[in-house]
This record gives C-alpha cells, structure tokens and sequence, in this order.
C-alpha cells in the first residue's frame, strides 16, 4: 500500500490517503496540485512536510517509472534505442545482449519498432510520449508514475499503451488524465481540487459525486 | 475567404505527406495517427514548412496565427506580465479570465503545463484571426477549460478554424472533417455523413451509431442528444 499522511507541498493539503495496489488515476482541473502529488509519489520531489511510503518505503529507495507531462522533458538521448536503453545501462547490472533484447520486447509492446533508429528530435509530440512510456517500461517498475502521458495520442495508440501499461506487471501505476473516458478504466479515482483530494474511490462512486461538471463522461449516465 | 492545398507535399527523410483540398469557413478537424503529419501539414499551412511540390494559396486572408502543440515552444516573456504583453494582449484582462491574477510575476515556465496552455491560448484567442490554425490546442486543458475553448471557437464569427487533434471526447460542432491516412489528407466531408468514411472515428460516436443512433456532429451536446434517442 502506498500511504501518505499528514502531507504538505505548496497548495497540497492532504492529511492522510492510502492507494492501494492497481490503477489509480488523478483526476481534477490545470493547478489543483495534480503533478505535485505526482512527483512526491515518484520520489522526485520531497514534500515540505508530511511522509509517504510505498510498501513501507520511501519512494527513493523504491523502482520507479515515471513519464513528464512536458515531452521534452523526459529525454536525455538523442537517439531512441540509446533513450530506452539508458535506464537498464546505468544500472550496469545487465549484459548489453540483455538489454537488448528488453529494449525490443518493450518498444513492441508499446508499437514503436519502427523508431528505435531514428533521433529523437525529428519526432512528433505523440511519439516523444510514446518514447518516454517505453523507457519508463523497460525496466520493469514497481510503480509506474505518468503524468498527462495520454494528451497527444490517439485513441487506438492509447488502447496499445493501456494493454502495455496493464501488461507490465507495475504493482501501482499512478496516473493523471483528461480522458475521462480512460479515466473510467480504472481501479480507483482521486479527484483533486485546490490541492486537496475531495472524491476518493472507484469510478462509479467518484462520477457520481461529479455528476453535472465537465468531469462526468459525457455517455456515463446513459451506460454507453 | 479559403486556403487551398493542391497537391501540396512535405517530405522529411523517409516520410511525406500529400495534401489536396480547400478549406473554407468554419471549423475543420484534422486527425490522424501519432507521427502521421499532423503538425507538419499545419506548418505547411503556415507556410513555416518547405513543400517539396504543390502549392498551397490562401483567399482573402489577411492574417494568420498557428498555435503550436506545446505551449512553452511560444513563450519568450519573463514573467506572465512579459508574455502577455508580448502578444499585444491586456495582461490583467489575461490573467483574470485564466485563474491566474495576482501572479504577473511568475515565470511562465514555472506553470503547470495546462496552466501555461490556458494562458498561450488566451494569448492567441485575444485576437481574431482570418485564419486560426490549432495544432493539439486541447492537450493538458482540464475537462472544464476544454469545453470553454469548444465554445469560444463555436463563438468565432468569422474565419477559417483549423483544429488539429487527437482529443476524442471534448471537441466543438464542426463544419468538416478531414484525415491523414496512409501519408495522404482525406477530406471525410461534413458531419454526420463524414462518420462512413472517418477512420479516426471517435469511441463515443461508433457505439452511439452501434446502438442506430448517429449523432448530428461531435460535440458533448449532440453525443447527448443522441444518447438521448436510444433511451427515448
């Protein structure tokens, strides 16, 4: 269980939130504290006050794959096969035959194969994410942290990134959407506003107490 | 007022795009696969991308604005004040309208990302343009901002709208549909007959048409309506 009490970072005020194993997914307007939450969960950021432990450790010392809202931000590579690779090479523990056989069984999981030559400044803002999903993949994490990851991808490219995403064995993938529609796909739901957590639980309870906002799926109330 | 493509075609490395149609008044929606060429056919459109052939003629536009995909590639202010000066809008009028007042001098990359997109699109949206075109203009908006945007735009009275995008659920009425598929723009035509053709079809609207009931257009309003018709 991932458990957080007493927390305090700029607008984020939450004084205590368990997230179990599964697929959470953060939901709530631009600046309600949503990526802050995000990064002290993936141990980027250190909360001014407050713990948070992921199975009774703090998130630094646990394996973590996290994907910026920001494309570029998440890349240090100039080329894609070395991006995905970098996780697995600065661990030094794994054979370079090794690292590539993880580095394509991951890029097929993801669907882009068919970039691994190419640098990746030449790549559109889709497939940027897409990169970035598969290097946060690759090496296999226990919790998976992604932060707006589906804002420039289509519907059938984020169908294959939520089989892989399900299929990569992450006891706890954290994530933040606008699609409410990928958002109802899941375990559980937080519901951020002015940095606090004000619904909390599974789909049907959350929409429900969002009923008449911008929030509410547009085809929920009708079961399609 | 129109922008025409003929044959107009954009190559880089191993990949092109082709693109032949008119654009006239009113909203258009490009779609399209990740990597398929969507910003690039924008940036054609602007006339910010070298085509390798073809031309691409604007009609009684006298002026232009493209809204790139990610909204910190536009900043160059220092501070909120700075950047929405330097798009010649009322900075407290800016601020106001995006939740922002009282934080001029903040840096506008200290921003959320949908913060920073909510203000470069309020930058832009601060003036009419005869030709708008928006490369993913609702990635990073929260479900609130996105369905403001959708009535600004419905709101333009004038113009031509070009909005690139993989949104599915959020989107305004449109005049047009188009796709890229297979390195080539599709002119899908106007809803609802566009659905037959459109590849890119969104979820939403093929279960909808899966239980016989097709809605009009794409807008949460006309997904409703339909909804609607099913459950009588």
């Amino acid at each position: 269980m991932i458990a957080i009490e007493f927390l305090r970072y700029r607008n984020l005020t939450i004084d205590a939130l368990n997230i179990h194993p599964g697929i959470t997914t953060v939901i709530g307007p631009n600046g309600s504290g949503k990526t802050s939450f995000l990064k002290i969960c993936a141990g980027i950021t250190l909360p001014d006050h407050g713990i948070v432990t992921i199975d009774n450790l703090p998130p630094r010392e646990t394996e973590i794959g996290w994907v910026n809202e920001f494309p570029d931000r998440n890349i240090l590579f100039a080329r894609v096969i070395d991006e995905i690779a970098s996780p697995l090479r600065f661990r030094r523990a794994t054979s370079c035959s090794a690292i590539d056989e993880e580095v394509r069984a991951c890029t097929e999981s993801v669907g882009i194969s068919h970039l691994l030559t190419r640098g990746v400044r030449e790549l559109s803002g889709g497939e940027k994410v897409l990169v970035s999903l598969a290097a946060a993949l690759v090496h296999h994490p226990k919790v998976l942290v992604l932060d707006e990851y589906d804002s420039h991808l289509d519907a059938r490219c984020a169908a294959t990134i939520d089989g892989a995403i399900r299929a990569s064995g992450a006891r706890y993938v954290i994530r933040c959407t606008q699609q409410m529609d990928t958002a109802r796909e899941s375990d559980h739901l937080l519901f951020f506003d002015s940095g606090r957590v004000t619904h909390t639980g599974r789909p049907e309870h959350v929409f429900q107490c969002l009923k008449g906002t911008a929030w509410y799926p547009v085809l929920w109330e009708y079961g399609i | 007022m129109k922008i025409t493509l003929t044959d107009a075609c954009g190559i880089r490395d191993n990949w092109s795009l082709s693109a032949t149609g008119t654009f006239n008044e009113g909203i258009h929606l490009v779609s399209g696969d990740v990597g398929s060429g969507k910003s690039t056919l924008a940036l054609m459109m602007a006339g910010l991308f070298p085509l390798s052939r073809g031309c691409v003629v604007k009609e009684d536009v006298s002026s232009c604005m493209l809204s790139l995909q990610f909204p910190e590639l536009h900043v160059t202010g220092r501070t909120l004040d700075e950047e929405c000066t330097s798009w010649g809008a009322p900075a407290d009028d800016i601020l106001a309208a995006t939740g922002l007042t009282g934080r001029d001098e903040t840096s506008p990359l200290s921003l959320s990302r949908g913060e920073l997109k909510r203000l470069h699109l309020a930058c832009v949206l601060a003036k009419d343009y005869d030709l708008l075109l928006l490369d993913e203009p609702f990635s990073s908006l929260d479900c609130g901002e996105k369905a403001k945007l959708c009535t600004t735009l419905e709101r333009r009275s004038q113009g031509i709208t070009i909005i690139f995008t993989h949104e599915q659920n959020i989107l305004p009425r449109v005049f047009r549909i188009w796709e890229i598929v297979g390195s080539r723009l599709i002119n899908c035509g106007r809803p609802p007959d566009a659905f037959l053709h459109w590849y890119h079809l969104p979820p939403s609207v093929k279960k909808l048409t899966a239980h016989g009931s097709r809605p009009d257009n794409i807008s949460p309003q006309d997904l409703r309506e339909a909804a609607c018709r099913i459950h009588g």
